[in-house]
């Protein structure tokens, strides 16, 4: 059994600045994760992060934006928390080393992003998520905290109602040992990989939200899937917003900018939600090039300022789809790319269940609403993370050691559910798994209806009866895929369920929750959160309030 | 069709498979891999994460060349011509043949030790890079807003891009005579944080004498294989002769 006073799964950005934050403050805190920390996909960040640093500017506007962006779910104290944390949060950074792009005379630059009235987002070329991670992981190295790399954590251990720590798979040996802790905090990033078209890495298949809700903890706001305009026809490889930023025109097959027509103000630079429903509409009234994609252009910006601050896209363009966007249009889709539902958790980070943290992209506090703004996920990570680092040392000297019983019990219990998962029977765990990305997509994507997600959802009842029966026949001791493979599609599985089933009760359009047949906002009966419990027949539905301060909602109008 | 050639090892077993896979247009490596793992062999084992070849974890010798698997097209790495190479040749770029052979031969990252199939030890690697420190030692106290002119961003730039992705280690010959050698890919990290006029002078001092030994900057052979190779144009030979310079001159 292994101890530490804060134990972070996770080693994203908010897992690594959860944990050096924890580890200023005193605490003995280690970070787990089933990939090294530089591999999480907050390495795939391309735009930028936000922080009203402009002299003009003020975090009231920034938090403005964002409230407007949720389309009015975002929790408005968290908002304020966001935006007036956001500058100090960003200058740490730099001191700490971040190679943010600069101005000509020095100051960290900023760069327009959609759905923002000011050009608040900073950025490192289009590698602000690399450049953030690599600064965080620096640090924590610095700082000699503990890492525990590729494990893949499997169960949560409660002791009446508190998280005592966990159980967690040595991905070198395929053992599992328990891990013991004040305060586990959750920090696994999104579920993008259970949809056909997403922008995230292999890894983000949500296994951290779906512990928390086989644990109890309650999940929020999951109908929100936000779906990004610009992905990469067929690879859906992120093409950051930041190249409709830096004066990217979108084009259908006519040769037609068809933004004016959905956001005449804003054009290209609406909000995401609105990007991506304008584009899957061109490409579903066949004006899309092959009925599949339409054309992102920035052949008429300066050939030197693209190698300069959208390199990596040059580069992820030319490689992955042959084109050199200094010369041609880039073909994009949209694609799944973030989820501002997750584990519901408050201003410090701290689940509803004793012990448990959740920060990042797992966990809705929620500052993101129906919609996230680009560039504030970055930031949510940082500041969100800071706070629950912080928080959960504070509170570590309130807590005594937790009991072992339950600790070794739960081991005991994942040696025999381990040894009953290999065998020769059963489905093959791939074909379930396409079968499950291919429902959210076609189901529960950009545009919903009720027929459409009640077929998912019984779609999804089945794929849960399957996917419990998948043995795993591969015997090999260390990197066995095939183990991992089966654990994760059973909390895929659930994940799927409860945004379909969210998606289902809510009978009204929210942010990137479309539903063609409620095509308006109703705050009368649905401005409240959605709040999802696991039960053994499926999610069970509570709402909660939205919390407001100081914004009103209004038309929402770009 | 396309045939993968594999090297798999487990313990002290080690074995080549074939695997035919059906060739999909605009498939790379990495995909191929996964056709394998999900439909043919569920034992095949490989790192992966971000599949857009930012996360550096997919590394790996294909067709004798050290790349990341989901960079490279199958349809590219099949062209190419290693039916001349002896075992343990390792090469820079691979000769190009007119006709496609339709076979690609798959192996681990040279220059670390082998966990299982094409999973290699990288922890090892890490440690190498994490010899030089590599982090900003800021004061705590700090002047809230450092002014970085643009040109010294953008000459920090070219070594911030590293991934770490350990390809420069696979195909450096002073790693190959030296497990020791801090590799081409730490010793670009120092220079980073030379570069940063971030960084405090006392912390850049150290950092010097860390790299000034045997298994540092003067361990390199000056061959350029690491520049040659890496996919995100990290020179780290061109950090290593600035280093021995700035250390000579000291």
């Amino acid at each position: 059994m292994i101890y530490h006073d804060v134990i972070v799964i996770g080693g994203g950005l908010s897992g690594l600045r959860a944990a050096l934050e924890a580890h200023k403050k005193g605490a003995d805190v280690a970070i787990i994760s089933k990939v090294s920390p530089i591999r999480s996909h907050s390495v795939a960040a391309q735009g930028g992060i936000n922080a009203s640093l402009g002299a003009d500017d003020s975090w009231k506007a920034h938090a403005w934006d964002t409230v407007k962006g949720s389309d009015y779910l975002a929790d408005q104290d968290a908002v304020e928390i966001l935006c007036k944390e956001a500058p100090e949060i960003v200058l740490e950074m730099d001191n700490w080393g971040t190679s943010f792009s600069r101005t000509q005379d020095g100051k960290i630059a900023q760069r327009p992003f959609g759905g923002a009235g000011f050009p608040r987002t900073c950025y490192a070329g289009d590698k602000t998520g690399h450049n953030l991670l690599y600064t965080l992981q620096e640090q924590v190295l610095k700082a000699g905290i503990k890492v525990y790399p590729e494990w893949m954590v499997t169960r949560l251990v409660t002791d009446g109602g508190r998280c005592t720590g966990f159980v967690a798979i040595n991905i070198f040996n395929s053992e599992p040992d328990v891990f013991k802790a004040k305060i586990t905090v959750i920090a696994t990033g999104g579920y993008g990989r259970i949809y056909k078209r997403s922008t995230n890495s292999i890894i983000n298949r949500g296994f951290g939200i779906g512990l928390a809700y086989r644990a109890g903890v309650p999940l929020q706001d999951m109908e929100f899937v936000q779906f990004h305009p610009t992905t990469l026809w067929d690879s859906n490889i992120l093409i950051t917003e930041g190249v409709r930023g830096e004066g990217g025109y979108l084009y259908n097959k006519n040769h037609q900018r068809f933004m004016k027509s959905y956001a005449p103000e804003s054009i290209e630079l609406a909000p995401r939600d609105i990007v991506a429903r304008a584009i899957q509409t061109e490409i579903n009234e066949g004006r899309g090039i092959s009925n599949e994609y339409v054309y992102l252009d920035i052949t008429h910006l300066d050939p030197q300022l693209i190698k300069e601050r959208l390199s990596g896209i040059r580069e992820i363009s030319m490689d992955f789809a042959g084109v050199d966007p200094v010369k041609k249009p880039i073909p994009v889709q949209p694609g799944q790319h973030y989820s501002m539902g997750g584990i519901l958790s408050s201003i410090n980070g701290k689940t509803p269940m004793d012990g448990l943290y959740a920060v990042g992209e797992c966990a809705c506090i929620s500052v993101h609403g129906a919609n996230r703004l680009g560039g504030n996920s970055l930031l949510d990570t940082l500041v969100f993370g800071k706070r629950a680092g912080q928080h959960a040392a504070e509170s570590i000297q309130d807590k005594d050691i937790p009991q072992d019983e339950n600790l070794i019990k739960e081991l005991e219990n994942e040696k025999r559910f381990l040894s009953d998962l290999f065998g020769e029977s059963g489905e093959n765990f791939a074909t379930v798994r396409n079968e499950l990305k291919n429902i959210m997509q076609e189901k529960v994507g950009v545009f919903r209806n009720h027929e459409n997600l009640e077929h998912a959802i019984e779609d999804l009842k089945n794929l849960k009866y399957r996917a419990q029966k998948i043995k795993v026949k591969s015997r090999a001791k260390s990197f066995n895929l095939e183990l991992l493979d089966a654990i994760e599609l059973k909390r895929m599985v659930d994940i799927a369920h409860v945004i379909a089933t969210g998606a289902l009760a809510r009978q009204e359009s929210r942010g990137a929750h479309y539903r063609t047949d409620f095509i308006e906002r109703d705050d009368n009966n649905w401005k409240k959160h959605t709040i999802a419990y696991y039960t053994p027949q499926g999610p069970r539905l509570e709402y909660k309030d939205v919390t407001i301060t100081s914004f009103y909602s209004e038309k929402r109008e770009y | 069709m396309v045939t993968l050639n594999i090297k798999r090892q487990e313990d002290d077993k080690i074995w080549y498979d074939t695997f035919h896979v059906e060739e999909k247009p605009g498939m790379n490596v990495l995909e191929a891999l996964f056709e394998i793992q999900e439909k043919l062999d569920g034992s095949l084992c490989f790192r992966f994460a971000c599949r857009g070849a930012v996360c550096g974890s997919c590394a790996m010798l294909i067709n004798k060349v050290p790349r990341l698997a989901c960079k490279k097209l199958v349809g590219d790495v099949k062209k190419e011509d290693i039916s001349s190479l002896k075992s343990d040749q390792i090469l820079t770029s691979p000769q190009s043949s007119k006709e496609s052979n339709d076979r690609v031969l798959i192996e681990p990252l040279p220059n670390l030790g082998v966990i299982r199939d094409l999973v290699v030890d990288m922890e090892h690697f890490y440690s190498l890079v994490d010899s030089v420190q590599p982090w900003i030692t800021a004061e705590e106290n700090y002047d809230k807003k450092h002014l970085i002119e643009p040109a010294t961003q953008k000459k920090l730039e070219k070594y911030t891009n590293c991934i770490l992705c350990a390809v420069c280690h696979g195909i450096c010959p002073a790693a190959t005579r030296d497990d020791k050698y801090l590799s081409p890919a730490g010793l670009a990290r120092a220079w980073r944080f030379q570069l940063d006029p971030r960084e405090l002078e006392k912390s850049k001092l150290q950092r010097y004498n860390i790299v000034d030994s045997p298994s540092g900057v003067w361990g390199c052979d000056l061959v350029y294989k690491c520049v040659a190779v890496c996919p995100k144009k990290v020179p780290p030979t061109k950090a290593i002769k600035q280093m021995r310079r700035q250390i000579s001159e000291k």
